[in-house]
Formats: C-alpha cells, structure tokens, sequence
C-alpha cells in the first residue's frame, strides 16, 4: 500500500505534464510588460507540478510493484501507437527529481529581464518534455517527449546563455539530435523485427520477440542514441560546452534532469525491451565508462572554469551511473538510479549557486580571480560545500549512499572495473576541495566583491530546498532505495534470465 | 463512354474551370486607371474573388467527399422543405462522391483524387491569400487566372489514369506555372526564373511523352495486330497486358524509366532538380511556396497512380539483395535527393534558395514512401500510399506557411537574404514564431505534424527493406537540422538591426496561421488526416 490512494479516475500522470504545458500558454498570452506575473505563473505552476509528483510517489504501492496510475488512449491504433502512461520505481524518483529541479530552478530564473515572456514559455517547454519522457511508457510517445525536451535548449542557450553560446547550443543540440536519429533507427529495427508492430513497451518487454541476432544489432544504436544524452565517453564533449553557456536554470535541468533521461532510456528503451543484445555489449559499455568516470573527473581537475568543473564532474559522475547500468546487478542499478537522483539534486544546487549566485553578481567563474567569497556570501559558500560533499562521496549525504551502492554492485560483476573506476574518487575529492578553497577560501581577491549585492529570498528557498533534500536523503536513503530497488527488479530479471536461458 | 451523370463527379474540376474563366473575365469590368489606386483595386478585386471562390470550391469539394464526420446526407427526407432541398442537393453531389469507374476510362474520381482536389486547391487559395499583397506588375487577373488554371491541371493530373489524359494535365498544370515564375518582368531573377522552368519543363514533358509512346508501343505490339483497341493508353490495360505477358520487357521497362525521369523533373528529384533552386528564388515568393507544394504534390501523386497502376509488374525489391524494377530505382533516386538536396542547403545565405534546396530534400523522403512496394504484404503496401499522401499533405501545409512567412518578411523587411532574418523575434515575435514553427515541422521535430510524416515514410522504406536508405536518411535529417537552427538562429539570437516593430500585412498572417494551426492539430492528433487517407488503399485499384 502507498501512503494513501488517490481517486483513479482523474488522470494524474497526464495532469502533470499538463500542469507545465497550461502555463506556457498561459505565459505566451500574457502581455510583456507583466513579466513580474510571467514569473509567478511560471513558479507556481512549477511547484504545482512537483506537488503532483509528489502525490503520486505517496500514493504509489511499492509492495505491488510494477506500473501503476496506467493511462492508456488509442492514438494511432493501426500502427500500434497508443498514448500510455505509467509509473513504476525508476521512475517516479526522476518524476520528483524534475519537480525540485524545475521549480528551484524557476526561482533561479527571477533575474532573468530580457525577453522575459519567451524565456519562461520556452523553460516550461523543455520542462513537459522531461516529464512526458518519464511518464511515457509507448516507445513512440516516448520519444516525442524526448525531442520535445531536446529543442528548447537551443534557443535557451543561444539567447540567455553566456560564454560562447552559440557555438555551445548548436554543438548540443546536434550531438542529442544525433542521439535521436540513432535511437530512430533502433525504434524501427525493434517495431518490425519483433512482428508485433506495436510501440507498447510493456508489450515489448513482456515477451521480448526480436530475434537475438537482431537485437544484438539494434541495442546499439539504441543504447548509443540515449548515451549521448548521458553524457557517454566519447559522445560526453557536447556537456561541458553546453553546461557553461547555459544560462542557470537551463544548466540546472540540463545536468541535473536531462542527462539523466538519457540514462532512463537507456534503461527502459535499451536493456530492458532488448536483453540479449544488452548482454552483448554491457561489458564493452563497461569498459568505456571507466573512460567517463577517470577521465571525466582528471579533466575537472585541471579546469579553470567553475562551472566547466561542474560540467566534467557531470560527465564523470554519470559516468558512475552508466557504469552501474552496465554491471547490470540489481545493487548496480539500484545505486546508478539513486546516483541519478543524487547527482540531479546535488547538481542543480551547484549550477545554481556557481552560475546564479556567484557568476551573475561577479560576472566571472575563473578561479583565479575568485577567492575569498565566503566572506561576502556565507550561505553560497556552505551550499556548495555541501554539494561538493555529497560530490566526493561524504557519508550521510545522499552522493555517498549512491556511489557506495554502484561501486559494490559493479564490484560483484566487474572488480577490475571497480577498482580502476575508484582512482575518480581521490580525483574527485581534489578538485572538489580545490575549487571550494579557490572560491570562497583565503582574502577576498577583489575588493568590489565587498559591495555585491545580498542573495535574493527566492535564491534562498531554492538552494534550501536542495541542500535538505541531499542531506534526508542521506540520512535515509531507504525512502528512495525501496522504490528505485521494485523498479529495477524487473530489468535485471530480464537481464538475467536470459543468461540462464541461455537465448 | 461518358454519360451526362459523371458531371457531378467532375464538379470541382467544372468549377475551378468557370472560376478561372469568370476571374480572367471580371476584369475587363474594372476600372482601369493608371494610379496606383486603381491598380490597387483591381488587384484587390481579382485577388478577393480568387481566394473567396476557391474558398467555396474547397468546401464543396469537402462536401462532396463527405470525409467530414457529420456531412453524409441521410437517406429519405426529414419533413422540412426547405431541409429537404438542401439535403437533395447534398445527396446529388454526394453521388459523384468517391467512386466509381474511370470516367471514360481516363479520369478516376476516387479517393486518392478526391484527397489530391483537396490538397491542391487548398494550397491555391493559401496561395492566393499570400498574393493579396503582393501586387503582380501588369494585368492581375490574368496572374490569379494563371493559378486557377494551374489547380485545374492538378487536379487532372492526380486523376488521370489515361496516358494522354495525364500528359495533357501536366501540361495544363505546367504552362500556366512557366508564367507565373516568371510573372515579374522586370526582375532579371524572375525572369531568369520563367525562361530556366520553361526550358527544362519542355524537355521533361518530351520525355515524359516519350516514355508513354514506348509504353503504349509496348501494348500495340503485345496485341500483335490487334491494334483497332483504343484502350491501348489506359494505365490498367497496360499493367494487365504485361502480366498476361508474363516476363518483363526491355521495352515496357525502358518506357517505365523515361516516365520516371520526366515525372522526376516536375517533381524536382536529384539528378532532375538542376531547375529548382533557380526557379525557387527568382519567382515571386507566393508563385514559389505554390510551386515547391501543390506542383510537386500534384507529381508525385502522379507517379503513385502511374507506377502502381500502369507498372505493377515491374516495382521489383528495394533491399541490396534483389535490386531490380522501379522500387529500386525510386530508392536510388530518393538517396540521392535526400543527400545532395540536404547538403546543398548547408552553405546557402538565402533564406529562399536555403528553402528551395531544402524541398528538394524533402521529394527525396516522399521518394521514400514508394520504396514500400517492394514490401511483400499488401498491408505494408498501403501503408506506403498511406504514408506518402501524409507526407504530402503536410508537406504542402508546412512549405506554404514558410514560404508565405518569407514573402511577409521579404515585404516588411526587403530582402531575403538569412541576415535580412536578424533578430526578427524582437520586431515581429509573432511572425517570427509562425516561421519557426513551419521550419521547425520541416525539421521533423514532434509535435508538429512533419515529425510523424517523417516517422511514417522511414517505416514504410523499412518495411519495404531499404534499411539503409533510411539509416542515410536519418543521418541527413540531423545535416537540415543545422541550416534549419541557422535560421532559428538568425531570427532569436541575432541582434536586430533596429528595434522598431515591424507589423506584417493581415492577409499574409492569416494564410500563414491557416497553414500553421493544421501543424499543431494534426501533428498531435494524426488520426484526423490519416482516417481519411487510409481510406485511399481500398480504392485506387492498387
């Protein structure tokens, strides 16, 4: 039984990514000078959202398990396309993770003056396409989502971002369309070589029809198209760039949401609706993370940028949760879909307090010319210690619990793997403590940093919001781990059984 | 033999003809001054009766095809008197609804026409919408005549299932078009434009005749004698002289070729295209989005009919395994189009010529849907046609709305140039989004209707085994996504030149929004258009 139920006959799922979709229309409606109104409308439907997806994983039952809050309409029924929505324990967390990062990061956009009306319509946008992506469980509608949540970004960052913006949206938005294009070909090689010309993913998964051959040929193209959004080694150059031209709240869902959805398609269009050819080619994705997570985080290293650190840190911490997709055990997946989570939180509270906080006040992120601002703004300096903690992994923060999990999960599959992944965790712990004593440590560097002015209530809330969230759930990370551990049960039991199979 | 029933089955055709002629005619009416006033009102006139009679030929049309859930006339009366003439009327025009034999064995009038008449004479009236603005140089009666002219071809041309009857349209639809392009005299590009579509349409109604002689060359010697039989020219009796037959010839196949190459011209296909570009960017933007849509709809539709009905026996397989027939010539040409037409749009710096690349790119996915013959299943088949008259339809929506958004912007701004775009979101937002959305539909980005046209025609060429062809097709959509962002780019990163409002004549927004709102509504509900298209398989005779 979940906390409580909810009446079944309104559909939940569809109303919150509605409740991002009204608000865009209601936004574009709304006369320019109003921007003030644009703001709230944007902010309160934002929190709205978040309030659905929290009901919803109240009144989930983990003990039954599986879909739930199933919604299913005719679309295209005479070509097996239907509009199917459900839930189940993977993704519910995402579900919430978007609600706190959407609507801290609506609080982050307040400073946002120009072009006010098209910014909001397009970051709510961007916003339903996240949540239809998490929501969707028809291949096709899926992917709709997916796109919806890709174009937006390009107008985002090429109008309010900063540091080659240009130059960072195009490259972003043609490697993920590239990762659409891919994942295309997957989808079409899945409907006709499973003969059951249907989209339905849990018809699919059910009874996995495609031959092995062609599955290990089309989980490929599949799992590659998602990876691209996760950041994978070598289709990761794309995050960095785009994540220090983004403006705030856009890097904010990007790291923290949107790379995760390539993660969650990985999941549930890739290993689990084409197990056979997972098994193929998991161990070779392995191999290739240990590139994402060492790699990732040597290059932040040497970052003078702080937000290129974030960035790379990004790659290198999904790159921690592919690498636990890959072990494929159910501690593994587990703990990359609490990292998920973890690293959405924890990451948007660094976007927000590096790109809103510090950048837009100083106007710049170079290291060296930072120091000493935990003089001028202690509550940013004690927000980004703790996200640079729960970062390297510091029990009792929720980084810690993830990263615990993957590594013994990878561990029991791969302990070389494991082992050479770990050189990322001193790594991680030193370029964490390097930019946390560059920023705020030591004299302030620049005197102008005294008159800056003071930190918003609305930067506040938002940054409080994320920080408790890191530490309950540090402190106990059961409320999520039995929910994430139903959800994955069946994609490792997919996995799995076909090993003994022997198919 | 034609009986005095078969009017109604050729209502709209009837209609688009006394049209044309009674616009070419009212002008002689007008007053004709030699101030721009006067001028204006006789543009003014021609225009309005153009678009409103095209309005209501569209409506009848819509009718007639009782596609509309609700405009079936009921059996019986109803008691009103009034209603019950109405409704008589209705049930008279009904009757020439989809259906039927061929009308003399030359005009079918069934579903794939019916849905061809709509689109085509939708697209004239968005079109004539585009030109109330836009004012032809001399006599504009004859330019809106011209247009009438040209929908009336199309229309024949989408219903001939004779081969003179269907050399005739692409005649009458073509002719009227020459001019047109090349309606601004004075404008060397214009000009230019005319003189290049004429020359190259000449040579491709040659060898589209050319191909039909060998074809219908093919039948006489089939009958060997028997050559008294005037039905020698009709597309069924062709196909079922050669399935008789047995063994493909040298002959038919050679005439299946040159058929294709001159339909490949009207259609702009990759290596026939060389006019497009051209011709695109030199005649008068409305004549333009006309041409790249309804033209290029009316051939492919053309090339459905003929290669389904006059060649069935020779489509052969599109997989690398069994390459042979017209399946794999198509695909062959479809890979071609899709990479040269999306890769010469890269360095282009003219939004009209980036455009007019950019369609050529998209007859190459069109191209694509004919590829499912080589399919095995009948079911699959159809989901080819199916998909190929999606395609069309939004197609001819999506390109309309972004060329009329261009001829707004070249009126208001003066150029077309991809910098004349700077910063357009900040004078203009709503124009701007319009445009976007139209290119955005081109780019096949959900939830716009160009997406799932896209989807569609990539699993009909799957299913009829041309898996690579799509895997190169999907990776040259990703290559129009760049110039298409280039466009986005220009209009809402790039800084204005100035910051003053630039508001966009009335009747062009309108036929933009009129273009644009199908985008929106079919691309989430696909099923609206799609339940009447797929109505198209049971009948065409395929």
């Amino acid at each position: 039984m979940g906390l409580f139920t909810l009446p079944t006959t309104i559909p939940w799922l569809s109303l919150i990514w509605l409740s991002t979709v009204v608000p865009a229309a209601i936004i574009a409606l709304t006369p320019r000078r109003h921007a003030e109104a644009m703001r709230w409308t944007g902010a309160i439907f934002a929190l709205l959202s978040l309030v659905l997806s929290l009901l919803v994983w109240l009144a989930y039952d983990p003990i039954r398990g599986g879909f739930q809050f199933i919604e299913r309409l005719e679309w295209m029924p005479q070509l097996g396309i239907s509009y199917l929505l459900g839930v189940d324990g993977i993704s519910l967390p995402m579900l919430v993770l978007n609600g706190v990062v959407i609507f801290t990061g609506a609080l982050m956009s307040w400073n946002i003056e120009e072009r006010v009306k098209e910014y909001w319509v397009l970051l709510l946008l961007l916003t339903t396409g996240v949540y239809g992506v998490f929501v969707a469980l028809d291949l096709f509608l899926f992917f709709v989502f997916y796109e919806l949540a890709v174009l937006p970004m390009y107008l985002l960052i090429g109008v309010w971002g900063s540091t080659r913006k240009e130059y960072g949206a195009m490259k972003l938005t043609l490697f993920l369309m590239a990762g659409s294009a891919l994942a295309i070909i997957g989808m079409l090689g899945l409907y006709f070589g499973s003969g059951l010309r249907t989209f339905d993913m849990i018809v699919l998964s059910r009874s996995v029809t495609l031959a092995g051959d062609l599955q290990r040929i089309f989980f490929l193209p599949m799992f590659a198209g998602f990876a691209v959004l996760a950041g994978m080694f070598p289709f990761h150059t794309w995050s960095p760039t785009g994540h220090v031209a983004a403006p705030t709240a856009v890097s904010m869902l990007h790291a923290g949401v949107l790379m995760k959805l390539g993660a969650y398609g990985c999941i549930r269009a890739a290993m689990w609706l084409m197990p056979v050819g997972a098994n193929l080619w998991l161990p070779i994705i392995a191999v290739l993370t240990i590139f994402n997570v060492v790699y990732g985080a040597t290059i932040a290293m040497a970052q003078r940028d702080a937000k290129f650190i974030i960035g790379y840190s990004s790659v290198s911490h999904m790159g921690l949760v592919l690498m636990g997709l890959a072990a494929a055990t159910q501690l593994a997946m587990t703990g990359a879909v609490l990292q998920m989570f973890a690293h959405g939180i924890m990451t948007a509270l660094f976007f927000a307090v590096v790109g809103r906080m510090i950048y837009e006040r100083t106007h710049t992120r170079q290291l060296p010319e930072l120091g000493g601002l935990r003089k001028v703004m202690p509550f940013a300096a004690w927000m980004f210690i703790l996200g640079g903690l729960s970062s390297m992994g510091m029990p009792g923060l929720a980084g810690f619990w993830a990263e615990f999990t993957i590594f013994l999960g990878v561990w029991e599959r791969y302990p070389l793997i494991a082992v050479i992944a770990a050189i990322s965790i001193p790594v991680t712990g030193a370029y964490i403590l390097r930019a946390v004593w560059a920023t705020f440590d030591g004299e302030v560097k620049n005197p102008e940093f005294f008159k800056l002015p003071a930190l918003t209530w609305q930067e506040r809330t938002g940054a409080i919001i994320l920080a408790v969230i890191l530490v309950v759930v540090g402190i106990y990370p059961a409320i999520l781990t039995e929910l994430i551990s139903t959800g994955v049960e069946p994609v490792v039991a997919q996995l799995t059984g076909v090993v003994v199979a022997g198919r | 033999m034609f009986q005095i029933t078969d009017i109604p089955r050729l209502l709209p055709e009837i209609l688009l003809l006394v049209l044309a002629l009674l616009v070419l005619g009212s002008d002689i009416f007008e007053k004709w001054g030699r101030t721009p006033e006067a001028q204006l009102e006789r543009v003014r006139s021609s225009a309005s009766l153009t678009a409103i009679g095209l309005g209501l030929v569209f409506v009848i049309a819509l009718l007639q095809s009782a596609y509309v859930p609700g405009t079936r006339a009921p059996q019986g009366p109803v008691g009103n008197a009034v209603l019950d003439w109405l409704l008589t009327i209705l049930r008279n025009l009904q009757s020439g609804g989809p259906g039927g034999e061929p009308v003399t064995g030359a005009f079918a009038t069934d579903h794939l026409t019916m849905i061809a008449r709509l689109t085509f004479i939708g697209a004239a009236f968005i079109a004539s919408l585009l030109c109330l603005d836009y004012r032809p140089s001399a006599h504009p009666a004859e330019f809106y005549a011209l247009i009438l002219f040209s929908t009336l071809g199309m229309c024949l041309m989408a219903g001939a299932t004779e081969f003179i009857m269907a050399y005739l349209a692409v005649e009458l639809t073509s002719i009227p078009l020459y001019i047109l392009a090349g309606y601004f005299r004075n404008d060397a590009r214009s000009s230019e434009a005319g003189m290049k579509y004429f020359l190259f349409g000449a040579m491709s109604s040659g060898i589209l005749l050319y191909g039909m002689s060998l074809a219908y060359g093919y039948a006489a010697s089939a009958l060997a004698g028997n050559v008294t039989a005037n039905d020698l020219t009709q597309f069924g009796r062709v196909a079922q002289l050669a399935s008789d037959a047995g063994a493909g010839s040298t002959l038919l196949t050679l005439g299946m070729v040159f058929v294709i190459a001159g339909v490949g011209y009207k259609v702009a296909a990759v290596p026939f295209h060389g006019w497009a570009p051209d011709v695109y960017q030199g005649a008068p933007t409305p004549i333009t989005a006309f041409i790249s849509t309804a033209s290029k709809a009316a051939g492919f539709i053309l090339l459905l009919r003929l290669l389904t009905t006059a060649f069935p026996a020779l489509s052969g397989g599109a997989s690398l395994a069994d390459l042979g027939g017209w399946t794999s010539l198509v695909a062959f040409l479809a890979l071609l189009t899709v990479v040269v037409g999306n890769l010469a749009a890269l360095p282009q710096t003219n939004a009209k010529r980036l455009l007019a690349w950019s369609s050529v790119a998209h007859a190459g996915f069109v191209l694509l849907a004919l590829v499912a013959w080589a399919a095995p299943q009948p079911f699959d088949r159809d989901q080819g046609a199916a998909a190929l008259l999606y395609y069309l339809v939004v197609y001819t929506l999506t390109n309309l709305g972004a060329f009329g958004a261009l001829a707004a912007i070249n009126l208001i701004v003066g150029g077309d140039e991809i910098a004349d775009l700077n910063g357009l979101a900040r004078r203009n937002l709503g124009l701007a989004t319009l445009f976007t959305l139209c290119i955005l539909s081109l780019a096949g980005i959900p939830p716009l209707a160009g997406f799932f046209a896209k989807f569609y025609v990539f699993m009909a060429a799957w299913q009829g085994g041309a898996r690579w062809l799509v895997v190169v097709a999907v990776i040259t959509t990703l290559i129009s996504l760049y110039y298409y962002l280039r466009l986005l780019r220009a209009m809402f990163i790039a800084p204005p030149p100035s910051e003053t409002p630039l508001p966009a004549p009335p009747a062009i927004m309108a036929a933009v929004v009129v273009a644009v709102v199908p985008l929106i509504v079919v691309g989430l509900f696909p099923n609206l258009i799609l339940g009447v298209i797929s109505r198209v398989q049971t009948v065409a005779g395929m």
